[in-house]
């Protein structure tokens, strides 16, 4: 017994680096990548918190470009405004006297807290549940694509940026219509690469990249970037082609999150085919 | 609170708010990230109890995790390299040194001891974060290339404040 106690003794800071070190790890594996346990939530409502007041000092600096972005942000929107309505009904007469229904709804938010340098990254958002925002909704800026919302907590929320290598939206060719899939290899925050489209079809640099809207996440025509260079993959027959994004993460401070009324309906639609 | 434990203290929060405010928005080329908040660990006395530097590893790990939104990366390294500190300590230190507390800065150490020590033990930290932080093998060079001009800045940043904030020997002026 009295050896027992001094081999305890001894190496007892040996037991408590195993204990810190387990935890920590433990939390790694928690929070790798949905991020969704109560410990995010409320780290993320604390930090956010503090972020925000922190951030509020330095958005000043850009408070003129931002501006600018908005204004013609709205002046786009004005000359475009049924485009985030799809045609619901095809009879002339009905019981609401509207033709359309709404699909896609906006949330403005502001950015509070980015990264930019890790290999994966993610934004926090001033938006939370509080304001509607749930998991998995997509986030635009004005000029283009973000990301994906993983993580919310009632005041912020957590969002899985383009840069991150678990993002993997559909995106097209706005001249072609041909469609492929963008990823991040890492690296450089204004160079995208997208993959799987075929080389059959040519490819002219500074063609524009846009969402596809067959992921349910992102409406269609979201600016991404525009194609800087690519080349054909002889052995599988596609194209690697490396685009520059349309935003310029480092700067981003406006975003929208974007909410997809039909999401649930198109979900159901897919989860049938897959029960069968 | 006698003066050591509050000067600790004070550097926790000024370490902390210099990594979190400042370098965690550096982008220099995706290439450099500096990570000094290592050097709170580094800087503690020679005669700091192996608990204590376990417990401030963590907690300063933890501090750094909770603002970049990614919990765990830093306290598990932070905590490791605490964990193996106290070997480079005894390597670089005599033993009538260990007795007393002595920081370990380049006025304590000079240059050519200061270097090595901090060099290996952020080289060592760097290593492990970017590894578990991508957690693949596949882009191997990318993260190898990451990990040294990381390092370099850390280190160059070190000696930097070192310079700048401890130069009185044996005491660390804020």
């Amino acid at each position: 017994m009295h050896n027992l106690i001094r081999f305890l003794k001894r190496y007892s800071y040996i037991f408590l680096f195993l204990f810190l070190e387990g935890y920590a790890i433990y939390i790694i594996a928690q929070n790798s990548y949905f991020q969704s346990s109560a410990i995010t939530s409320f780290a993320n409502e604390v930090a956010g918190r503090i972020n925000s007041k922190t951030y509020s000092i330095f958005h000043y600096f850009n408070l003129a470009s931002s501006n600018e972005a908005l204004v013609k942000e709205n002046a786009r929107l004005k000359a475009q405004i049924a485009n985030s309505y799809v045609k619901y009904q095809h009879k002339t007469f009905q019981y609401q006297d509207t033709i359309y229904k709404q699909q896609f709804e906006y949330i403005d938010a502001k950015v509070i807290q980015k990264t930019i340098t890790k290999r994966n990254n993610y934004f926090m958002l001033n938006k939370g549940k509080m304001h509607g925002v749930t998991n998995s909704m997509a986030v635009i800026s004005p000029t283009g694509i973000v990301g994906v919302v993983v993580n919310v907590s009632n005041n912020f929320s957590l969002v899985m940026s383009v840069l991150h290598q678990d993002s993997r939206p559909n995106v097209k060719n706005s001249r072609t219509k041909i469609s492929g899939t963008l990823i991040w290899e890492g690296g450089n925050y204004s160079k995208g690469t997208i993959i799987d489209i075929p080389s059959s079809i040519p490819l002219k640099i500074g063609d524009t990249i846009i969402t596809s809207g067959f992921s349910q996440d992102f409406p269609e025509g979201i600016l991404v970037g525009t194609i800087k260079q690519y080349d054909k993959d002889k052995g599988t027959g596609f194209y690697n082609v490396d685009i520059k994004f349309s935003v310029d993460y480092n700067k981003l401070e406006y975003v929208y999150i974007v909410k997809n009324f039909f999401k649930e309906e198109q979900k159901q639609l897919t989860k049938d085919i897959k029960n069968e | 609170m006698n003066r050591k434990t509050l000067i600790g203290f004070i550097h926790f929060i000024l370490i902390a708010a210099f990594q979190i405010f400042i370098l965690n928005g550096v982008e220099i080329f995706g290439y450099f990230n500096p990570m000094i908040y290592i050097w709170f660990i580094l800087m503690l006395p020679t005669n700091t109890p192996k608990w204590l530097l376990l417990v401030l590893s963590f907690v300063m790990g933890f501090t750094i995790d909770i603002f970049a939104g990614q919990l765990g990366f830093h306290a598990a390294v932070l905590t490791l390299i605490g964990f193996i500190r106290p070997i480079f300590i005894k390597f670089f230190f005599s033993a009538k040194d260990l007795e007393t507390s002595l920081r370990p800065s380049i006025s304590e150490m000079g240059l050519n001891a200061f270097l090595p020590y901090i060099a290996i033990l952020v080289f060592i930290h760097h290593f492990l974060y970017f590894t578990i932080e991508i957690f693949s093998l596949s882009e191997f060079f990318y993260t190898f290339l990451r990990i040294i001009c990381s390092s370099i800045a850390t280190i160059l940043i070190i000696l930097l404040f070192d310079y700048l904030f401890i130069r009185q020997k044996g005491k660390s002026t804020y």
